[in-house]
């Protein structure tokens, strides 16, 4: 209790130095949170965009169907998926879809297409899939034999909106699929080898020319915060279990996406050991410089009797007090900011666009670990780097401290 | 004046400890502005090379429109006249003529449908990373027309291995007939990435004109620049100069529009991080000065009590400032020069990562340029010195008596 | 594979000048293959037949007529089943186009789709188009197999260097006393089997003694095989010049 009132006491005489050596663990807890959530905030944010956009965060197939995908290898039951998606928090929306690949031709022309069955109506809603249309209309409400094509594959087949291009493949009872479709508008899928074999038709369209009846080969999902991505596939995984369905988070079908995130993000976490390192010393300084500087008192101290250990218990207090005050107004101040960044973020001047997606705002993002790191790294700093002054002071003489001040 | 900074130099070396905890202190901050600066252009030459390094070429010239319809009979134009401004050109370094198609390539056991490559393997090797990507045999060393390399995944989908046979097929140009040739596998690569490894196939480009009846047409030049940051210019003569006679040139960055996309977001986020990072190290210059100048209050004070003036006051804090920021920025050289130089050498390893049609094959280096160590240093010495000011004044006016109080 | 196809070719379009002959008893190898060869080599045919494909997935019996002319032109007619009733394909020289009855268009084959399965079936679009001689594309031997049965003759052809063919070299197995063929074995270079074609059900069409059932199994595909079944052929008849015209294949009959 003593050693507590003498810290607080301490600490107010030196006003000065209070406040240099406080600033330095402010300052640094607050420029290290929001140097976290604002890096956290960003990248989620693009990830976000990319997965929502197109992909989806989870994806649901038959067994097997990512690595080697196959037309046979069908969701039959949509059902079970319905039900598996029912009551789970933070799930946003799902959409259903069905891949196959032939030939597409017109008048004289023909080439090689990827075919994707989309459910307009869910796709527009979780994937905002019409945003990617660049000319003509999106689907009817019901099908009506419609596609649309990628725009480097009209400019192939030099089909316009209103021409009817065949299509031709195997169906899944072997029969020849073929059937005619008007096309109805253009896409940007982003990137050219897409939009070269892009063939979106109307899901129904797509199970009837294909013979599957109501089987589909995939089911999109999307979520609500990206950080439960992983368990609400872990509880998919449970509510699955024995229906011979895979659910599988962005991590998986979007591998090489994840990938390079991840390398990206390394760059980051560089940069925080940087940020960390930086304010470390700069805590190191100031602590180190009220310890080393403050000798004298603490040889006086010794001198009317205090122990060495009770010396070096005093100086880390008073150094934990000031190190608590800061992280407290810290974590107050450091909230503000980011709350402010993740509510109003910094706009691009020119929103980015790619695909049918826009980005035109970054927002930082309020998480645990943006507060608990600068907290550690605050107290840690401060600790240590008065730790070995601290057991120098206590032990030496204080007729030599005193005459050397 | 003289007399001002004599005295602020020695005071300065009176008291090494502080002085080189101060600086160092400082120093390393000062190093880490460097070096991330320099981890910041390194990234972004980083991402350059994995983008164009493999295969792309960071420029690339085709015929109008070619890139869309992907023709076989859409040769470039005036191809020799193209090809000798090239050899001419101060800005690129080396380019590589290519004649591609679609094409099926069979074995025994399966059959698949590919981009089919015709490379001049020894303009090639200085333009893609297609040697170096080879695992089993050589880059069309031996003298066999018949020589095919095809990616790791492929040759286990058609279940072949070195010197086995393949057939590929391609439809000629003008005719639309089929041109079908037997090759042995004369190697196996592996790009790391799928699209490649799965997707392409290389041959010899005379071959590959012989199968298409191209008569020495050819449907690409991949260009490597001297500087790639050139690619990214987009007022550069070199597009305008060679989308002459009816061909295109266009940079990397229009070829894989996905790969600057995500450039683009992500700059935005380092921006901030950048100037989070500056303002932790600006910060911790302030408060280290701080420190170390009003916990000598007491000197000055005494200064004051024999008959210096404020003025002169003032001045010594700010030369003692100025020196400590000289030494600072003399030690954050070192630390910055030391640091970029041992990850320029050793690279920061994210190799063998795919994304977005490209592999990151490289290590990123830090990149050491002049003006780091010229504005940075200098901004340092001029900020701190400024900064002294704010403790100088207050030393200057505050009453004698108080400052000698030996405390902070 | 092509090799394979060769002789489903020399069925599409009708077998060869005359009856074999099983004359000699000095085994010439020379002598088979160019029988071999022979034996599918007519001016024209015109056949009705039967594909019967079975895969793991699905299993269907498709019905065609097939008219064909030298080993340029390749008339195909599918009569069953519904679904594909009235569906053609046209082959001249290396091109190839197919009409589909249910959209009334015909689309020319790009070379992608060339290498793909013809309906589904273990034979390619590219089996209908070119073709090989064993005579003179391969070199060929008497051999001898692990367990010979007594009254068959072993012949092994090992392709031309250059060619593209995508074989190691093939087993034919015809019998000692009419060299008609009872199975081939196709090996890659390493010499694994990868595909096997079975003849069956000799019969006489005409004046020809062949066997009127080809059955080809696959190794590297579990549960896929294609059998073709010769219901009637005639050979060396007056085939109508309009037969062989997109107009023909477009009318649907």
């Amino acid at each position: 209790m003593l050693m507590l009132k003498m810290a607080f006491r301490n600490i107010f005489r030196h006003k000065r130095r209070t406040v240099l050596t406080g600033l330095s663990m402010f300052g640094g807890f607050v420029l290290a949170a929001i140097f976290i959530g604002w890096a956290d905030g960003t990248y989620n944010g693009i990830i976000d965009s990319f997965t929502r956009n197109n992909l989806g965060h989870i994806q649901i197939h038959a067994e097997n169907y990512l690595d080697r995908p196959s037309l046979y290898k069908t969701i039959d039951d949509l059902d079970k998926v319905k039900s598996a998606l029912t009551g789970l928090n933070h799930v946003d929306d799902w959409a259903p879809r069905v891949y196959s690949s032939g030939l597409a031709s017109f008048q004289s022309k023909s080439s090689g297409v990827q075919i994707t069955g989309i459910d307009p109506v869910r796709e527009n809603k979780t994937t905002r899939f019409h945003k990617k249309i660049i000319k003509g209309q999106d689907f009817s409400q019901k099908p009506d034999h419609e596609v649309l094509l990628g725009k480097g594959l009209a400019k192939v087949l030099n089909a316009e909106i209103g021409d009817e291009v065949v299509f031709i493949s195997q169906a899944a009872d072997g029969s020849v699929a073929n059937d005619l479709y008007k096309v109805k508008g253009l896409i940007d899928m982003g990137d050219e080898a897409s939009n070269r074999t892009a063939f979106f038709l109307h899901i129904q369209d797509a199970q009837e020319l294909l013979v599957l009846g109501e089987r589909i080969h995939e089911v999109a999902v999307t979520v609500d915060d990206l950080d439960r991505v992983r368990n609400i596939n872990q509880t998919l995984e449970k509510r699955l279990h024995k229906t011979g369905l895979d659910p599988a988070p962005w991590q998986e079908f979007a591998r090489s996406f994840y990938v390079a995130m991840k390398a990206d993000m390394q760059g980051m976490w560089i940069m925080l050991v940087i940020i960390i390192l930086v304010v470390a010393i700069g805590v190191l300084n100031t602590v180190l410089m009220s310890v080393l500087e403050r000798r004298r008192e603490y040889g006086v101290l010794k001198a009317v009797g205090t122990k060495s250990h009770q010396i070096i218990r005093l100086v880390l207090t008073e150094v934990n007090i000031l190190a608590f005050f800061s992280v407290i107004l810290g974590i107050g101040v450091g909230l503000v900011v980011n709350m402010i960044l993740s509510q109003h973020g910094i706009s691009l001047s020119q929103p980015i666009t790619w695909g049918g997606m826009e980005i035109q705002t970054m927002k930082a993002e309020i998480n645990l670990r943006s507060f608990i790191i600068p907290t550690i790294t605050i107290f840690l700093s401060a600790t240590l780097v008065s730790f070995f002054p601290a057991v120098k002071a206590a032990r030496t003489e204080p007729a030599e401290i005193m005459r050397m001040y | 004046m003289w007399f001002y900074i004599k005295l602020a130099c020695r005071n300065i070396f009176r008291n090494k400890r502080r002085t080189i905890i101060a600086s160092t202190a400082m120093g390393i901050g000062l190093a880490s502005l460097i070096f991330v600066d320099g981890l910041m252009i390194g990234m972004k030459e980083s991402m350059i090379r994995s983008a164009t390094g493999s295969f792309l070429g960071e420029a690339q010239i085709h015929l109008k429109g070619y890139r869309q319809s992907r023709e076989v009979e859409e040769t470039i134009h005036q191809k020799m006249k193209v090809i000798n401004e090239l050899e001419q050109e101060q800005t690129v370094e080396n380019f590589a003529s290519r004649a591609l198609s679609y094409a099926m390539i069979t074995s025994a056991a399966n059959v698949r449908s590919v981009q089919m490559v015709g490379v001049q393997p020894q303009k090639e090797k200085f333009v893609s990373k297609i040697d170096e990507a080879i695992q089993e045999g050589t880059f069309f060393q031996e003298d066999n027309p018949r020589s095919i390399l095809i990616g790791k995944e492929l040759a286990e989908i058609l279940e072949v291995e070195l010197g086995d046979r393949v057939v590929l097929t391609v439809s000629q140009a003008k005719s639309g007939d089929l041109s079908q040739e037997m090759f042995r596998v004369s190697g196996i690569f592996s790009f790391n990435a799928q699209e490649m490894d799965k997707g392409m196939i290389f041959i010899k480009l005379d071959k590959a004109q012989e199968m298409m009846n191209l008569d020495g047409g050819i449907h690409e030049i991949a260009v490597h620049f001297k500087n790639i940051q050139l690619s990214l210019q987009p007022d550069l003569s070199f597009w305008q100069k060679y989308s002459r006679w009816g061909n295109e040139a266009v940079s990397w960055t229009e070829i894989l529009p996905q790969m600057m996309a995500v450039w683009d977001l992500t700059y935005l986020s380092r921006l901030v991080m950048s100037v989070i990072i500056a303002a932790v190290v600006v910060f911790g210059i302030i408060n280290t000065l701080f420190m170390s100048l009003y916990e000598r209050l007491f000197e000055f004070g005494v200064l004051r009590a024999v008959g210096t003036r404020s003025g002169g006051i003032r001045k010594l804090m700010v030369f003692e400032a100025g020196a400590l920021g000289i030494i600072s920025a003399g030690i954050g050289i070192i630390l910055g020069l030391a640091l970029i130089g041992i990850f320029a050498y050793t690279g920061i390893d994210y190799r063998g990562i795919e994304f977005a049609g490209s592999t990151i094959q490289e290590l990123i280096y830090p990149v050491l340029k002049v003006y780091q160590f010229i504005y940075y240093p200098l901004g340092v010495v001029a900020f701190v010195s400024m900064v002294g000011l704010y403790p100088a004044i207050t030393a200057s006016r505050m009453s004698i008596t108080k400052a000698m109080r030996r405390s902070l | 594979m092509k090799k394979g196809v060769c002789l489903a070719i020399a069925f599409f379009f009708a077998a060869g000048l005359g009856m074999l002959w099983a004359q000699e008893k000095k085994i010439d190898a020379r002598e088979i293959v160019e029988k071999i060869d022979e034996l599918y080599r007519s001016d024209s045919s015109k056949a009705l037949m039967e594909m019967e494909i079975v895969t793991p997935h699905w299993q269907r019996t498709l019905k065609m007529r097939v008219w064909s002319e030298g080993m340029d032109k390749t008339f195909i007619r599918i009569l069953e089943p519904k679904k594909e009733r009235g569906m053609g394909t046209l082959r001249m020289e290396n091109e190839m186009w197919n009409y589909l009855p249910k959209t009334n268009k015909v689309i020319k084959i790009p070379p992608s789709m060339m290498m793909s399965s013809y309906m589904g079936s273990d034979f390619t679009n590219n089996d209908l188009v070119r073709e090989y001689t064993f005579t003179e594309d391969y070199d060929f031997n008497l051999t001898q197999v692990d367990n010979p049965e007594p009254d068959l003759i072993y012949v092994k052809c090992v392709p031309h260097e250059g060619l593209p063919i995508v074989w190691g070299h093939i087993i034919l197995a015809v019998r000692s006393e009419d060299y008609l063929p009872v199975w081939q074995k196709y090996y890659d270079e390493k010499g694994e089997l990868v595909r096997e074609m079975f003849f069956k059900d000799i019969k006489l069409f005409e004046d020809r003694w062949i066997p009127s059932v080809m059955e080809l199994i696959p190794f590297t595909k579990e549960g896929h095989r294609t059998l073709i079944r010769y219901i009637e052929v005639k050979f060396d008849l007056q085939i109508d010049s309009s037969i062989f015209t997109l107009r023909n294949l477009r009318s649907g009959i």
